[in-house]
């Protein structure tokens, strides 16, 4: 009896000398350090529209592949990378998934041993939850070229919820559960940046700049690193992980999913609209096609169609452009301007009628 | 089975009690983290300011660093109010100031509040070592953002330095953050000027700037702080009343790279008239390392030119083929090359300088503080200091009465001749016969040859540089009597310079790392007929420690080094003189006996 309490006690002694308590005000420089070994800095397209022509990556194999967000910044054949020791080099895309919005990159020419993140490993972890403490890794604002280190940021998850973003008038690609943070993290070219636990252990990837829906302010987020996607290929769907993406992609056969259908046929409203004579016309209705979804939603010439869906249109482009994402049964309400006042209207989209004689 | 059952059972009861103790031992932690940042908040919080124009009009942040009121802002906060502001500090209590100095590249203004009654010492916070703060540090950050506290009480935000030795390009034309701090603790709108600090409370940088996007002028997450140490760097030239310039190098370096792998710093381009072309630098070597710093990127060059003040002079490494050298080379200013045409205008008297309004409404008690003259932020600090200056320098030995002939003599070792010989040097300033002024004449034997000088009256430039490979001794020498026998009164311009570092030659001759050689010193810039001299002086004792005497901006100085003090009829006098011109060391003065103005 005495020994077995005694092997507790021991036992105990273990447990608690286990090394689980960070004191709240331990500087974070080893772990910085040690995680921006394995962070890339993307050089690549952009540089106009305010895209910004950087972002930030992980390496996730000795060997130089690397994991980003699938981005503008990729669309070049001189894609750049610049490794933590001030090494440079080329870099091409290997394989994309627009429904995680993940990117694989990897460096051309010969390098081995390099530092870098088991995705594997980190995706087999429990999730992260709402009130947890990060730390966000990312070269936003192009602040680190070379040698110099990511910009390190603590934060706490503020929520996690699903992701209601978008970017002008495209939504997000990605719109599973993410990371909402309290960190103004996703600045220019934090996209592909991570956020880790207080340890430097992997929990999310930075996603791209976008607005929350709902809000229309700038989100700061991440999609964890345990994420999954639906894709369709043909006819079967499929489920897809972060993990898998990264594990099939490197070893050369991850099929990428079909895109998906972003641009619709566009629905049949029945507005037709004053000529389009300068470059920012006003979309002003001249008429409206008897027995057409705009009639029964009680729309009337000389309207001035002000928003679609919440977003602002300052032209006939804009609005023709706007209702390209939209298709037949798809419900949209616009703020009409009539003599001064503002006045909100729902259309049912329909099939455009055939044409009869 | 009883024993495994009891082991278990102790097992679980342990745990329970472990699960208890260890939360209650978390929560004490998190207490005594929380006690200690509280501490550091309430022992730095007297000395932070809130700088306003007179009457309220805008304003920002700023922190005393002295117990006589000196205190630290932003360029671009001084820059609305103009030369004399009010301050308030965390008790309340509003105090008027003056500007003191500027340093605009970097945005940074030192500014002076004037006590309430004589005597009265000021809480100030001590200036930290920003080399050592590392990414992933704590940090507070503290001032009046949105100017909300109307009792001067400060804002404290708390957060991650996310990167150190940042480089910010330029914003506009001038202002420009090298070597900076950036942060994720907050700054806003009026947190410009105020202090950074540390865990231990050491104030390690100013906050003056963020990156700012589509989010607006408001924290982005990512905030700069102006490090301390390159503060330091100016803070004798700001102390001086200086508008104090930025270095360049006078070269163009960019990197180049092969298909892959690391850059290499190369030099591109070189100004002729610049300094470290005549060291030796030239187009295709490549830059290794200066100030002690390894360049590898561009952004870290710009970050190590940014640290200094026009003029200093710092190593720079470079290697051409496969030999290393070391050189010290004189750094040239930022500023110039933009005012470079306005400044050769002729400028009208009294003006203030540039970027600073004069306040409207009644005088300020501090308007009696502030005078201005071209090129200073406020001359009136400059006069305060060459009048310290001089007064130390005198201490050491008070040569006013000596008129007639002075002469020294000793030994000399000339590096061209190799074995020692006798010298004697004569400096007389007779009353030619017809004339109503002063003829100086300085003459020297070296061994069997003679030499001599009229400074003040040869025309050729090239008769002024006696002995030729001195570049200039004769007239140094005569430049350093006027200074000993008359301090300020001959010169034409005669102005405090601040802080530089001074790299006395090894007396044994042998070469060491010029990094090892820096003596930090206080100079005086002055010009003397057509010679401009500057003097470096011991920041201890103001004690003379060497000179440079040139006749132009853009070529190399007579430089003197003088050493071995002793007191020679109770003044002390150096017994060495070491003259050095371009990249060569002309000789080593030995002086066994000085007869000053006695004979006739």
């Amino acid at each position: 009896m005495k020994r077995t309490i005694g092997a507790a006690v021991i036992l105990l002694g273990a447990i608690a000398a286990w090394p689980t308590h960070v004191p709240a005000q331990q500087p974070f420089t080893t772990v910085a350090a040690g995680v921006n070994k394995k962070m890339v800095k993307l050089f690549g397209a952009g540089g106009f529209k305010g895209l910004p022509s950087y972002g930030t990556g992980i390496l996730v194999s000795p060997n130089g592949y690397v994991l980003t967000v699938n981005n503008h910044i990729l669309s070049t054949s001189d894609l750049r990378v610049h490794l933590y020791d001030g090494r440079f080099h080329h870099a091409k895309v290997v394989v994309k998934e627009p429904e995680l919005d993940l990117a694989l990159v990897k460096i051309e020419g010969e390098v081995e041993g390099l530092p870098h993140f088991d995705v594997d490993k980190a995706s087999s972890q429990p999730l992260a939850g709402a009130g947890d403490w990060v730390l966000a890794f990312s070269n936003q604002f192009q602040i680190a070229t070379r040698d110099e280190p990511m910009s390190v940021q603590r934060g706490v998850i503020a929520a996690m919820t699903e992701l209601r973003g978008r970017r002008g008038i495209f939504e997000a690609p990605y719109n599973g559960d993410v990371y909402f943070l309290d960190a103004i993290a996703c600045n220019p070219g934090a996209a592909g940046g991570i956020i880790t636990n207080r340890k430097g252990e992997l929990l999310g990837i930075l996603g791209r700049e976008l607005k929350n829906t709902l809000t229309d302010t700038w989100i700061n987020y991440a999609v964890p690193i345990q994420a999954k996607a639906d894709i369709q290929r043909g006819d079967k769907s499929d489920t897809v992980s972060l993990a898998s993406f990264v594990r099939l992609g490197i070893e050369g056969k991850y099929k990428e999913g079909e895109k998906r259908k972003l641009v619709d046929k566009g629905g049949y409203h029945g507005i037709m609209l004053v000529p389009n004579v300068v470059s920012a016309t006003p979309p002003y209705v001249e008429e409206v096609m008897p027995n057409s979804p705009a009639a029964k939603a009680g729309l009337q010439p000389d309207d001035l169609i002000v928003y679609v869906n919440g977003e602002l249109v300052t032209s006939i482009r804009a609005f023709r452009e706007l209702m390209k994402h939209f298709g037949a049964n798809d419900k949209v309400t616009m703020e009409v301007q009539r003599s001064n006042k503002l006045k909100s209207v729902k259309l049912e989209l329909t099939e455009v009628p055939k044409l009869t004689k | 089975m009883a024993t495994r059952r009891g082991f278990v059972l102790a097992l679980i009861i342990g745990m329970v009690f472990l699960a208890g103790w260890r939360s209650l031992a978390q929560d004490a932690d998190v207490l005594r983290d929380e006690a200690a940042r509280v501490a550091v908040v309430d022992k730095v919080r007297p000395a932070v300011v809130a700088v306003f124009a007179r009457g309220g009009q805008g304003g920002g942040s700023g922190v005393l660093i002295s117990d006589d009121g000196y205190a630290l802002t932003n360029f671009h906060v001084v820059q609305a109010p103009g030369p004399v502001m009010q301050c308030g500090l965390a008790d309340g209590v509003l105090y008027d100031a003056v500007l003191v100095g500027l340093d605009k590249v970097g945005d940074v203004a030192l500014i002076k509040l004037l006590p309430k009654k004589a005597g009265e010492k000021f809480p100030f916070a001590v200036m930290g070592d920003s080399d050592k703060v590392r990414e992933g540090d704590w940090s507070l950050a503290m001032g009046n953002p949105f100017l909300l506290a109307t009792d001067f009480t400060p804002t404290v935000t708390f957060g991650l330095v996310s990167g150190v030795h940042r480089y910010q390009y330029p914003a506009g034309t001038l202002l420009e953050y090298t070597d900076c701090i950036q942060i994720d603790t907050s700054i806003n709108p009026g947190n410009s000027g105020g202090p950074l600090f540390d865990m231990k409370g050491e104030l390690i940088g100013i906050n003056g700037r963020g990156s700012f996007d589509k989010r607006g002028r408001i924290n982005s997450g990512v905030g700069y702080a102006i490090s301390i140490n390159q503060i330091k760097n100016f803070m004798g030239h700001m102390r001086a009343g200086l508008d104090s310039d930025h270095a360049s190098l006078g070269a163009l370096i960019t990197t180049q790279t092969e298909k892959s792998g690391l850059g290499r710093m190369m030099v591109t381009s070189i100004l002729e008239e610049s300094d470290v072309y005549r060291r030796g630098l030239d187009i295709d070597d490549e830059l290794l390392s200066f100030a002690g710093r390894t360049i590898s990127s561009v952004n870290q060059f710009k970050n190590v030119m940014g640290l200094y003040p026009r003029g200093w002079r710092m190593p720079l490494e470079y290697r051409r083929e496969q030999t290393r050298k070391e050189i010290l080379v004189r750094l040239m200013g930022v500023q110039a090359r933009i005012f470079d045409v306005g400044d050769k205008q002729p400028q009208p008297p009294q003006q203030p300088p540039k970027g600073i309004k004069l306040p409207k409404g009644p005088p300020s008690p501090a308007a009696k503080f502030y005078q201005a003259k071209q090129g200073f932020a406020n001359y009136y600090f400059n006069k305060l200091e060459q009048d310290r200056l001089l007064a130390g320098f005198r201490k050491l030995g008070d040569f006013s009465g000596l008129a007639g002939m002075w002469t020294m003599d000793g030994t000399v070792r000339l590096l061209k001749l190799k074995s020692e010989s006798k010298f004697r040097i004569d400096i007389t300033e007779d009353k030619a016969k017809d004339a109503k002024v002063f003829r100086p004449l300085v003459k020297m034997t070296v061994g069997e040859f003679p030499y001599q000088v009229l400074p003040l009256e040869a025309q050729d430039p090239t008769l002024l540089r006696v002995p030729e490979s001195s570049g200039g001794l004769l007239t140094a020498m005569y430049v350093y009597h006027q200074l000993l026998n008359q301090g300020a009164k001959p010169f034409s311009e005669f102005a405090h310079g601040g802080h530089e570092p001074l790299y006395p030659p090894s007396s044994d001759g042998k070469t060491s790392k010029l990094a090892d050689l820096r003596v930090d010193t206080e100079v005086l810039n002055t010009r003397l007929g057509p010679f401009l001299v500057k003097w470096f002086f011991a920041l201890s004792d103001q004690k003379l420690l060497g000179y440079e005497v040139r006749l132009n901006e853009n070529e190399d100085p007579c430089e003197g080094y003088l050493s071995d003090y002793r007191a020679v009829d109770g003044r002390q006098l150096p017994h060495r003189l070491q003259v050095v011109y371009g990249n060569t060391s002309y000789g080593t003065f030995t002086f066994n006996r000085f007869q000053l103005g006695t004979a006739k």
